[in-house]
């Protein structure tokens, strides 16, 4: 990998996608670079295709158009990434994605599975370093006391920091976040944001998280995309992204009548 | 729908009716139409003293023989058993909607539905027809009757498991027996033990039963004694029926307990 790859976490040119059996697109004429190190949020109404351009990030989406590089690996629109690509990039699911009957210490642990030779995961042998990457993700993400509860007896919050100390777990070079905080009381969402973009900045990592608080969003993000009905309405500092423009983003969006209540952070 | 249509109000009342009478019917054809006579059983006082008569004392004699058939009929249910997992494994796989084409999923479904409709005890005539008297027949027909159910058992426990979790150790970078150890095994794996363990004890004891028509194990040595009138010898192995049947509700009340 040459220097000047290293510098791009993602590169996207005229990306286009419509799930099978859709009139419109979901995503369309995205054209996007996320430089390393940087912390993106992404906003827009429901349904403005966040979550699509994050799993095309994530190598999850299929049939797409257009051009996709992520870590300087291009994306096959027909077939997952290999093991090691898929290993770079972390993701932290909107549903959380967490396996019920397992323990929150098992959920995290499965945060590093493709860190370790495959043999050694099926005997449940990890390594010192797994262990204590998932006992630093867990206490880093407020989950240490329960870590021996299972999945399914934890209220929607302790879960969506499960699924976040999954993901820490992973250290990935590249971390997407889908609605990281739509479960959080507003301390809490304070304090994930503060962990994520630390975290992204240790390691020299890249992060992109959507949300419905861009008031919030905004103050931990030094790049700010906006998406209205599958392509970008606005991409650039969060200081240049006054009220009007925001409101103008969501109120192209048909279902929502009140921008302004979305305007609390 | 108007309530005030006399030809629609007709059609309800009818609609109550039928079943009473279809019901009615099946009754009185029963009784009229067979030759049971029930004096036969108010005459039949005395025989039936006498035949318990013979069966006291049970003849303990026979311990030594009857432990072998018990063991047999253990063994059956063990061999069947895991005849049964083996198999139900398979077609478990192949009728779960979320693994195969409905192309597939469906006949197998079928399948899996005629075998446990298919009676065990017909089931292991037609096995010992085919490959003989003693236990092999019996492992055979318990194998493939319990297929039927635990085979369905196991499609719904594959067709219950979430996808999500397993999407998601693949965007970690799991590779795919590590997905299936860590995302689909832990959702499966309480419902995959609860039901074999279950479809054990009905398989045991429904090998009781089996060796009536000679397919091994205590059923067929109370049907030996029953024929050739050692009323007494009967009497023991009916004997260890019954506290085998109450041991498997012990064991099941203590498992119960277990698992909550
Ligand atoms: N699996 C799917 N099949 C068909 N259409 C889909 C699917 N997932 C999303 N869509 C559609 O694609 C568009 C973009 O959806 P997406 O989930 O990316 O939106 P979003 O911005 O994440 O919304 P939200 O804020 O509600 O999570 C929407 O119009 C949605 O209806
Ligand atoms: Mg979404």
């Amino acid at each position: 990998m040459t220097a000047a790859d290293s510098e791009f976490a993602a590169v996207l040119t005229g990306v286009f996608h419509r799930y099978p059996g859709e009139v419109r697109d979901s995503i369309s004429a995205i054209d996007l670079t996320l430089r390393s190190g940087e912390r993106v949020a992404l906003i827009g109404p429901s349904g403005a295709g966040k979550s699509t351009l994050l799993s095309l990030l994530d190598g999850r989406l299929r049939g797409f158009r257009g051009g996709a590089i992520v870590l300087s690996n291009a994306l096959d629109a027909r077939r997952a990434p290999p093991r090691n690509e898929r290993a770079k990039v972390g993701f932290i699911f909107q549903e959380f994605a967490l396996v019920e009957r397992a323990s929150v210490r098992e959920n995290v642990r499965n945060g590093r599975l493709g860190r370790v030779t495959q043999m050694a995961a099926l005997f449940n042998r990890f390594s010192e370093a797994d262990h204590s990457a998932v006992d630093r993700a867990m206490a880093d993400a407020g989950i240490l006391e329960f870590s021996e509860k299972r999945a399914d007896c934890l209220s929607g919050g302790q879960r969506q920091r499960v699924a976040i100390a999954r993901c820490l777990a992973q250290e990935p070079q590249l971390m997407l976040a889908d609605e990281p905080i739509s479960n959080l009381d507003p301390l809490r969402a304070e304090k994930i944001l503060q962990l994520l973009g630390q975290t992204v900045g240790r390691r020299n990592s890249t992060l992109m998280f959507s949300s419905h608080q861009p008031v919030l969003a905004m103050r931990y993000a030094d790049r700010v995309i906006a998406l209205n009905n599958g392509s970008i309405a606005y991409d650039g500092s969060p200081e240049k992204l006054d009220r009007v423009l925001l409101a103008e983003i969501y109120a192209n969006d048909k279902g929502s009548d009140c921008p302004s209540l979305r305007l609390v952070g | 729908m108007k309530p005030t249509d006399p030809d629609e109000s007709r059609r309800a009342s009818w609609r109550a009716v039928w079943p009473s009478l279809v019901i009615g019917a099946a009754i009185l054809w029963a009784g009229i139409g067979s030759d049971i006579e029930l004096s036969r059983v108010a005459n039949a006082g005395g025989r039936i003293a006498e035949f318990l008569s013979r069966m006291f004392p049970p003849d303990l004699s026979i311990a030594r023989e009857a432990v072998d058939a018990t063991l047999e009929t253990l063994r059956i249910a063990i061999l069947g058993t895991i005849g049964c997992i083996l198999a139900s494994a398979a077609l478990g796989f192949l009728a779960a909607e979320s693994m195969t084409p409905r192309a597939i999923n469906a006949p197998v479904k079928a399948m899996l539905a005629l075998m446990r409709a298919i009676p065990l005890i017909l089931v292991a005539m037609l096995m010992v027809g085919a490959v003989g008297l003693g236990p092999l027949p019996g492992i055979l027909a318990i194998a493939f009757h319990a297929t039927g159910m635990l085979g369905k058992f196991y499609a719904d426990a594959i067709e219950g498991v979430d996808r999500a979790p397993v999407a998601a150790l693949e965007s970690a970078g799991a590779t795919l027996l590590q997905r299936l150890r860590y995302a689909v095994w832990p959702q499966m794996a309480p419902d995959l033990l609860r039901d074999t363990v279950f479809r054990f004890e009905l398989n045991l004891r429904e090998s009781l039963i089996l060796g009536v028509v000679g397919a091994g194990g205590v059923g067929f040595y109370i049907q030996t004694y029953v024929r050739s009138f050692q009323y007494d010898k009967a009497a023991t192995l009916t004997i260890i029926v019954v506290l085998i049947v109450l041991l498997i509700e012990l064991a099941n009340t203590w498992l119960r307990r277990l698992s909550r």
